[in-house]
């Protein structure tokens, strides 16, 4: 799947939890303000997380080189 | 009670120490009379302190008269002293007396409550014999001074039978009263018991309420109390409807009078958390409480915190141990808050959510990383490597070939265990650690322009943070996009070459390194904007400071009579400026001086600060890869069952110890350390102080 494809699983992924946590725990004005940004700043988070490692293996310089014991 | 029980216990003492001294001496005097006599007494004694001093005794006999009064002649002293002082004892008295002296001595048979110690020591009885009435005074001084008592013992053997018969029933009667009294005390004591928790909670609650008092102050006529306090603007009306409440309660004639007053110092910090976010922001405030009204950063912390613990702990089969762990301790949630709990679990419990998101964060981190105890896994479909041909002759000298689409969640698992996968990963992790650091310090600076906003402060806006981001921005910024255009084109240039160079000979040619088009260019430009930002941030804001000080008090030149009145109306901070010499633009300046450079520099140092994501990392994966290959491999290519099972619990200790406790605590802190000091020295000043409120709830956690 390309980067695109899951970068926008990220976004719906972070959209779907933060409905779930506006619904479930709807407790006053400052409070849903904390969840949303928790929600938001953990999607962000992972999904850097998964394009940092993602991009760095689009196009490699180095590829495995298997050890002898193998 | 007590007292008479000690004196009780202490007679019982020496009615049994005498009762001793009668059994034992009695033996060593026996022996002036006849054998005849020696029969008479209690046949229950020691027959071999009889045997022993036999010879002595002979001796004795020789120099005594048969009969028992001999005062100008041999007299004895008989006593008892502790075990361990009979040497001694016999040592000073042989040099005190020159050696004239005849020193018998029995060890006791029971054991005795020392008073003074209170515990079980071993006595010996002795009897001294000597001549002359100077060496009596010496014995008995020598006595006294080592704490032996001594009890007089008639030689005559019918009397002495008769003392006996006396200490004992004497001795028997006392131990009935101090068994009494014993049983006594002890219900004396259970009935308080009931009631000595609840005494001891009210006499604590009045303390704390008398502490509380104590602040107040008396009024004018002395017949009120006043006090000032903090309390939340959301808490107002119920505090003033308690406080007609206690009125009522108390049936006063005169009402409690709640009015809100201008505060000249700043309020204290108050954030209203639950058992989740208590954690968090007590791992801030352990930094420094928030100024009033800053920016709090626990909210930010709540996950950037556990997510860096996470990069710096990947594994998910230590995730789920954690989570194991966490999980326990919330589920006990009720059980243990109620308990006592020694240190190291209450700091545990204390931070059950903490743990909570570190695991599943750690889980995360784990699956991307590819890593369950040091074994990658094939869970998000094939691997994007295979053998250039069916062979796989030169998969050991020129290695795999990238035939499809990179692996879509996470490190490919091809590279665990290959020679070059060290390089690439050490090349990721570096990258990555670059990227999340230079996020991270961008949110702390967007952080300081809300402050700013908020508390309408321009100056900072336009002279603190504009230069502050394009500072850092130009520099790290373009390092970061340099390094996801490096991936994303695959290009083989050297961005430490690029880095160095732009500062170097900027105007050179790129040739090899060259990334995109127009790099040059904007290479340029980007160094003059970081050059720009610096002065930018260092010399402005202390003389516009300046200026705006002096047109404030520009008509104030004129000295200030002492009224007071005139800066009520003004606002509380330039109240206390009214002097114009009270603005030192030397301090001013030298401290935004200080202010710049520590900025530029630490744009520098946080950010390689940032690479240690990398390092612990890099030494957690290698830590879990000899554990799992040089332990449990090693172990399991054996076919004993016994070494294959102490492999077994040789590696489970060693993930537990090293990788579980000791990674975690070392993940843990270093996480903690990259935020107090990369992200909140960019936006943070944390000089505020906490609200306390009296609770009673609280007052048995504080005297615990």
């Amino acid at each position: 799947m390309g980067f695109l494809v899951t970068t926008l699983i990220f976004i719906v992924v972070g959209i779907i939890a933060s409905l779930c946590a506006r619904i479930c725990c709807n407790r006053g004005p400052s409070a849903n303000l904390l969840h949303l940004t928790l929600i938001i700043t953990a999607t962000v988070c992972c999904w850097m997380m998964w394009a940092i490692v993602y991009l760095a293996q689009m196009k490699p310089l180095i590829v495995p080189i298997l050890n002898e014991t193998e | 009670m007590n007292s008479n029980s000690e004196k009780l216990r202490q007679t019982y003492n020496e009615l049994l120490e005498f009762k001793m001294v009668l059994q034992k001496a009695g033996d060593f005097l026996v022996s002036s009379g006849n054998h005849a006599v020696a029969q008479e007494t209690e046949l229950s004694e020691n027959v071999y302190s009889n045997d022993s001093y036999a010879d002595s005794a002979s001796l004795l006999e020789e120099e005594m008269q048969p009969g028992p009064s001999n005062q100008s002649g041999v007299r004895f002293i008989s006593g008892i002293i502790c075990k361990s002082k009979v040497l001694r004892f016999e040592r000073t008295l042989f040099r005190a007396t020159r050696g004239n002296m005849l020193f018998n001595q029995a060890p006791a048979d029971d054991q005795i409550i020392d008073p003074a110690s209170n515990e079980m020591v071993e006595k010996t009885v002795f009897v001294v014999f000597f001549s002359g009435e100077q060496a009596r005074t010496k014995i008995l001084k020598i006595c006294e001074s080592f704490g032996a008592n001594c009890y007089p013992v008639p030689e005559d053997l019918t009397k002495r039978s008769q003392i006996i018969r006396e200490v004992l029933s004497r001795s028997s009667d006392l131990e009935a009263t101090l068994e009494a009294g014993l049983r006594h005390r002890d219900t004396a004591l259970n009935t308080i018991g009931f009631y000595l928790s609840k005494w001891t909670n009210m006499v604590r609650r009045e303390k704390a309420v008398y502490d509380v008092l104590n602040m107040l102050n008396f009024d004018v006529t002395k017949k009120c109390l006043v006090g000032e306090g903090w309390c939340p603007i959301f808490a107002k009306t119920r505090i003033q409807e308690s406080l007609q409440r206690a009125t009522f309660d108390c049936s006063s004639q005169v009402g409690i009078i709640f009015h809100v007053m201008d505060a000249v110092e700043s309020p204290p910090t108050y954030f209203r958390t639950n058992h989740f976010t208590n954690a968090y922001q007590e791992i801030v405030d352990a930094y420094g409480v928030a100024k009033y009204q800053e920016a709090n950063p626990a909210v930010y912390t709540i996950i950037t915190f556990p997510f860096l613990f996470a990069v710096m702990f990947g594994d998910w089969g230590h995730g789920i141990c954690l989570l194991l762990g966490a999980l326990v301790l919330i589920v006990r949630e009720k059980k243990l808050s109620s308990q006592k709990l020694d240190s190291f679990m209450e700091m545990l419990f204390g931070g059950r959510y903490l743990l909570l998101l570190m695991s599943l964060f750690s889980i995360y981190c784990g699956l991307i990383y590819n890593e369950f105890f040091s074994v990658p896994f094939h869970i998000f479909g094939h691997s994007a490597y295979k053998c250039r041909d069916a062979t796989c002759s030169d998969a050991y000298s020129v290695g795999l070939v990238k035939y499809r689409d990179a692996y879509p969640f996470g490190v490919d698992p091809s590279w665990r265990g290959s020679r070059s996968e060290l390089p690439f990963l050490n090349s990721l992790k570096m990258k990555m650690s670059i990227l999340f650091g230079v996020v991270q310090m961008n949110l702390g600076i967007i952080l300081s322009y809300f402050n700013a906003r908020y508390f309408g402060n321009s100056l900072d806006i336009k002279y603190q943070f504009v230069p502050q981001m394009i500072f850092l921005n130009s520099l790290f910024g373009y390092l970061s996009l340099l390094i996801i255009i490096k991936w994303c084109t695959g290009s083989q240039a050297d961005l430490y070459h690029v880095m160095i160079y732009m500062f170097l000979s900027p105007f050179e040619d790129l040739r090899d390194n060259k990334l995109f088009w127009g790099q040059s260019v904007l290479q340029v430009i980007l160094l003059l904007s970081a050059v720009i930002a610096v002065p930018w941030m260092l010399f402005p804001k202390p003389f516009i400071l300046k200026r705006l000080h002096t047109e404030r008090f520009q008509g104030r030149t004129y000295g200030i009579l002492g009224t007071s009145d005139m800066y009520n109306e003004e606002e509380p901070d330039s109240a206390r400026h009214p002097h114009l010499d009270e603005f030192n633009f030397s301090e001013v300046f030298v401290h935004q001086m200080i202010h710049a450079i520590e900025f530029v520099l630490g744009a520098v140092s946080n950010t390689a600060s940032y690479l240690r994501l990398w390092a612990l990392s890099l030494a957690h994966s290698e830590l879990s890869t000899v554990f799992y290959e040089k332990v449990l491999l090693l172990a399991w290519g054996y076919d004993n069952i016994v070494i294959r099972l102490i492999g077994l619990a040789v590696f489970a200790f060693a993930t537990a110890f090293i990788l579980l406790m000791m990674e975690s605590l070392s993940a843990f802190l270093h996480a903690l350390r990259l935020h107090w000091v990369e992200f909140q020295n960019k936006f943070y000043n944390g000089d505020g102080y906490k609200f306390k409120p009296f609770s009673f709830a609280l007052l048995t956690d504080d005297d615990d």
